[in-house]
């Protein structure tokens, strides 16, 4: 066996435990720790991009073209929540140098998810995803927000896992393993000879769609992600918002597209219900809101719904529509938050009327962010564009045309509010004239986000034949 | 002689008791409480099927105890949110905290 | 052809609004020249091409066609034939005439302003030229983003409203093209974006595909043209919108429509043309008389030109859904001839606004006297556009009824009613506007300035030009309009 498929994961946590360590012994400018960690980040990144191919523990850990894929954009998305983190920290009283360990052992859960082969690594690493987050979403310890949310988050977490772990102890019931591979192998054996798969897989597929329903939260498991995003401190609710639901997509691609392929009937439709439901509320009631940070949850809600396309199509091609819209949807949201982070650090708000006359206090910054919503909303040459319109291409594919309509109702819906930071910015005047200042890692990770949404929309052939590499690791 | 079903009718009744609880209790701690329920509930089928399912190894048991392992990690960080919430909201009562609506 | 016209005529104004980012706030002189003449090259190349373009085939010419997203399918694919060559003339004059008016008119976030005018002139060229479906709908959309923000910000009255609703209208509409797109790129075989291709294998396509993907861009097209009842956008984005930009928007933005019909709807999906003939007929008979009506009762002089654009879209809408050769080039004179009357009134409005601060027309009246250049250069413009003979407008409508009258023999005469409404409105509002008695509230009213008058006099010629001798235009068009024909028909 080669251990070395492993280095990645090791490397990262090992760099975890060393920010520990230096949080540990040093006894001031702590916030400094947070350039240790990018730099552990990047070096993880040249490890994913130069590693090996190949299967670890008997297939538990699976290193592919898909785990490589999904370890990128975790990689990215824990840059960018770091680089955004810099002056978030120095604020904090105390505790800073933790927050960085938390962020990278949260991304090793991640990396390892993103790999599993088996059930069981599949929630173990779920759950070393998940802890750090619980205490990263109350990192403010003294704001009732932050606390609230922290609970909430902790508390819809482990209602998720429950039902996650009781569909994996129904399908570790009529298979007798909880190797993916193996699983599929025995239904299918067991489709053959009698010919249907009986309600116990039902009831299987229904409690791990509800539970990985709550991480990506899908309408009607969406409740927390108002109060969680609004009240965790921006630079997690970014990661939360990105990172989080990318480990739930990969999660569930690998589950449902490794080993429940075959059985398509029996979850699709459910899943293109879902995928409506989210694009239906999760935009109507973005509609209403008045804090940017709920805007973008309620938003994030629905971006998950067009990733569902992708699902439902349960195709080659849509699960490399999925792939790459992950990382659209990475660099338009985190661009967003960022932004977001930005503005409120200067004005201490995170109301989007204040926005008014930003494209006068800060020209740079708004056009930015109209980028990112004009990118949101699908609007080429953006990069969101170019994924919907993959994501369309594949569910229009497979003739889910109803579902693509109901996509471009809730698309055009989607504008109004999308345009209304817009319209704050640049219609609205202000008699605050003073510029929104940023430091240089929150500058270099918005230009990260910029060049991403105009790369990915006009040029994105690297990053689609690397989605589709990731999507030819199932069989369909 | 328990059956294979007694053991899951058992594991279900406990898991529906887990889901009433947590949304019911009123009480932080009590909540928690009842996602343990939940977990237990798991891990009972876990081990039933182990036994009758794949007598021969192990894996049902094996995951049982992950998940023992991991639901004590996840107690501590709860217990932990919950004594933060308890300093700031002077209570663990889940309908005062609710600063921001649902 | 080695030499990259069209792609030049697209990303010059680009590179101009790059440069004009660059600038500094205080630099608004140099904002203004570097928009004269990143708007004026464009112009320079479209003689070129209009020199340059062989009216004697069918054919594509100027093509350029590199791979772009092969895994994908989706190519950069540029090409020009009869029918985007008056067009892209059409959009690099108006382009150029909107910013030299733009001079005056503009007097806040200059820099801004003109980084969005060029940028929508990059929209406006890419959908004349681009023959990829994937492209066409980059710049189709590209389009909708700056017009939001000129019309948002340097609007008149309800901007943020209007601005809105044009976006959220054109948007709704230009998705569904979006699924029309995605379902004929999978109906296809092999798959693929080129629309040349495409149109060739029409006929293999199904009856009732045909009829559904026409309807869905239909929708796309009609939302842009306006046709009743998608035209609510319209009245409130032309009135709200600055004149640099009306000029635009009823100039270029709504022959983007006609023109898609032409390029996609018809010759891709010929059973749904010949289907729906009738229906988009009457609506035509609907635009027309309905806009004529409700221009009678405006009250305001720009919104009366702004449903004036309704009515005359319907002769438009007219002719093209007769599909007889004369009658599709009655429409595309149309599309060249209302752009460039529609285009100079707006100005004239413009005009009279920035002097007078209101456009009500009872509150003027022997204008005549006190400004006479200005009143009469209106007048030209106003008989151009209810279809005097000798102007283009004239041409035009009359190129229309003779093509259609043979297809629709009961809409046509009903459909000259609307050509009398057009009159009636016209004169009136000349009569009440320019004769009679003076109202000596105006009497500090200042005469048409010398870069107001050069911004109308390329506008005024072509008009007269066309009307008087209309076979330059005729020649350049026919070949391609009879092929459309031809494969509508069979």
């Amino acid at each position: 066996m080669t251990y070395q498929l492993l280095l990645p994961q090791i490397f990262l946590f090992l760099w975890a435990i060393l920010i520990f360590i230096i949080d540990f012994v040093r006894k001031e400018k702590k916030h400094n720790l947070a350039y240790v960690a990018l730099l552990g980040i990047v070096i993880t990144t040249v490890l994913v991009l130069t590693s090996q191919k190949g299967e670890l523990f008997g297939g538990m850990f699976q290193a592919d073209s898909f785990s490589a894929y999904f370890n990128l954009i975790f990689l990215l998305t824990g840059f960018l929540t770091i680089a955004s983190s810099v002056e978030f920290t120095q604020r904090l009283p105390s505790n800073k140098g933790e927050y960085f360990g938390l962020i990278l052992l949260s991304m090793v859960g991640m990396m390892f998810l993103a790999s599993a082969g088996d059930l069981l690594t599949l929630y173990v690493s779920l759950e070393l995803t998940t802890i750090p987050l619980f205490v990263l979403a109350s990192y403010r310890k003294d704001e009732f927000k932050s606390t609230e949310a922290g609970l909430k988050y902790l508390i819809l977490g482990g209602i998720s896992s429950a039902l996650l772990l009781f569909g994996i102890s129904l399908i570790y019931g009529l298979t007798g393993t909880t190797f993916l591979t193996e699983v599929r192998t025995t239904l299918i054996v067991r489709f053959l000879s009698t010919g249907n798969v009986g309600p116990a897989l039902v009831l299987g597929f229904i409690f791990m769609i509800a539970g990985f329903g709550f991480k990506l939260a899908l309408v009607p498991f969406h409740m927390w992600v108002p109060d969680v995003y609004e009240g965790a401190p921006t630079p997690i609710t970014a990661f939360l918002s990105v990172a989080s639901k990318a480990t739930g997509i990969a999660a569930f691609l690998r589950v449902f597209f490794h080993a429940f392929l075959i059985f398509q009937v029996d979850w699709v439709m459910l899943m293109a219900v879902l995928a409506a439901l989210a694009m239906i509320i999760g935009n109507i009631i973005a509609l209403l809101q008045t804090n940017i940070k709920r805007m973008l949850a309620y938003s994030s809600i629905a971006q998950i719904g067009y990733i569902l396309l992708g699902v439902v199509a349960a195709s080659s091609r849509g699960v490399s529509s999925v792939a790459f819209y992950t990382f659209v949807y990475l660099f338009a949201n985190m661009g967003a938050f960022i932004t977001a982070i930005a503005f409120s650090h200067k004005t201490g708000s995170d109301e989007i009327k204040d926005y008014a006359g930003l494209s006068r206090r800060s020209p740079a910054l708004a056009a930015m962010m109209a980028v990112f919503m004009l990118s949101l909303v699908g609007i080429p040459p953006l990069a969101g564009f170019m994924g919907k319109y993959y994501l369309f291409s594949a569910a229009i594919e497979q003739r889910y045309i109803w579902l693509v309509v109901i996509a471009i109702l809730t698309s055009v819906i989607s504008l109004y509010y999308y345009l209304n930071v817009v319209r704050q910015m640049y219609f609205q005047t202000s008699t605050e004239e003073s510029p929104i200042l940023m430091g240089a890692a929150l500058k270099t990770a918005l230009l990260i986000c910029v060049i991403g949404v105009l790369l990915l929309g006009i040029y994105p052939n690297i990053f689609l034949n690397f989605a589709n590499q990731a999507a030819m690791v199932f069989h369909y | 002689m328990v059956g294979l079903n007694h053991y899951l009718v058992l594991s279900t009744i406990l898991f529906c008791i887990g889901i009433f609880g947590v949304l019911t209790r009123r009480n932080a701690i009590g909540i928690l409480m009842s996602i343990e329920l939940m977990f237990n509930a798991v891990n009972i089928n876990f081990v039933a099927f182990s036994k009758f399912v794949t007598p021969t190894d192990f894996v049902g048991q094996i995951f049982a105890i992950f998940v023992i392992t991991i639901a004590a990690a996840e107690a501590t960080v709860g217990l932990a949110i919950v004594l933060l919430i308890y300093r700031n909201f002077k209570g663990i009562n889940v309908d005062n905290i609710n600063i921001m609506k649902w | 052809m080695d030499f990259p016209i069209l792609t030049l005529m697209i990303f010059i104004p680009f590179l101009g609004m790059i440069l004009i980012l660059l600038l500094k706030r205080e630099q608004e002189s140099a904002a203004r020249f570097l928009a004269a003449l990143f708007s004026f090259i464009p112009l320079v190349l479209s003689f070129i091409l209009l020199a340059r373009y062989d009216g004697s085939t069918s054919g594509l010419q100027f093509v350029e066609k590199y791979e772009w997203i092969p895994s994908l399918g989706i190519t950069y694919f540029l090409g020009a034939d009869g029918l985007s060559v008056p067009m892209l003339f059409l959009t690099a004059l108006l382009c150029f005439v909107s910013v030299i008016y733009s001079f005056g008119d503009i007097k806040e976030r200059v820099r801004q302003y003109f980084a969005f005018l060029l940028l929508l002139e990059v929209g406006m060229m890419g959908v004349f030229a681009a023959l990829d479906f994937f492209l066409f709908y980059i710049f189709w959309e590209i389009v909708l983003v700056p017009m939001y923000f000129l019309i948002g910000i340097w609007g008149h009255g309800r901007k943020e409203y209007s601005a809105i609703k044009f976006f959220l209208y054109t948007l709704f509409g230009s998705l569904f093209m979006l699924v029309g797109i995605l379902a004929l790129y999978f109906t296809v075989e092999p798959h693929t974006l080129n629309m040349m291709v495409l149109i060739e294998k029409a006929p293999e396509l199904a009856r009732g595909f045909q009829l559904l993907a026409f309807v869905a861009f239909y929708i796309a097209f009609a939302v842009k043209v306006p046709i009743f009842p998608f035209h609510t956008w319209l009245p409130d984005a032309h009135v709200d919108a600055p004149t640099a930009v009306s000029v635009i928007l009823a100039g270029i933005l709504l022959k983007m429509g006609t023109y898609g019909f032409l390029r996609i709807s018809y010759p891709m999906f010929p059973e749904g043309a010949i289907y729906f003939a009738l229906p988009i007929g009457i609506l035509a008979l609907i635009n027309i008389v309905y806009g004529a009506l409700v221009c009678m009762a405006q009250k305001d002089l720009k919104k009366m030109i702004a449903y004036s654009s309704v009515s005359h879209m319907g002769y438009c809408m007219l002719g093209m859904a007769a599909i007889t050769v004369t009658g599709i080039s009655g429409c595309v004179f149309q599309m060249v001839s209302h752009g460039l009357i529609t285009g100079a009134l707006f100005l004239l409005v413009g005009v009279l606004y920035e002097r007078a601060h209101t456009r009500e027309i009872s509150a003027f009246g022997g204008l005549w006297i006190k400004v006479p250049v200005y009143s009469g250069i209106m007048m030209l413009f106003c008989l151009g556009s209810l279809g005097l003979p000798g102007l283009s407008g004239f041409v035009s409508e009359f190129m229309v009824f003779v093509g259609a009258f043979p297809v629709f023999n009961v809409i046509v005469p009903l459909a000259v009613i609307g050509v009398v409404l057009t009159a009636a409105y016209f004169l009136r509002m000349i009569q009440a506007m320019f004769l009679g008695t003076f109202n000596t509230k105006w009497e500090g009213l200042t005469e048409i300035s010398g870069r107001e008058i050069f911004t109308v006099i390329p506008l005024a010629i072509l008009m007269v030009g066309i009307g008087v001798y209309p076979s330059p235009l005729t020649n350049m068009i026919k070949a391609t309009i009879e092929n459309i024909v031809h494969l509508v028909t069979g």
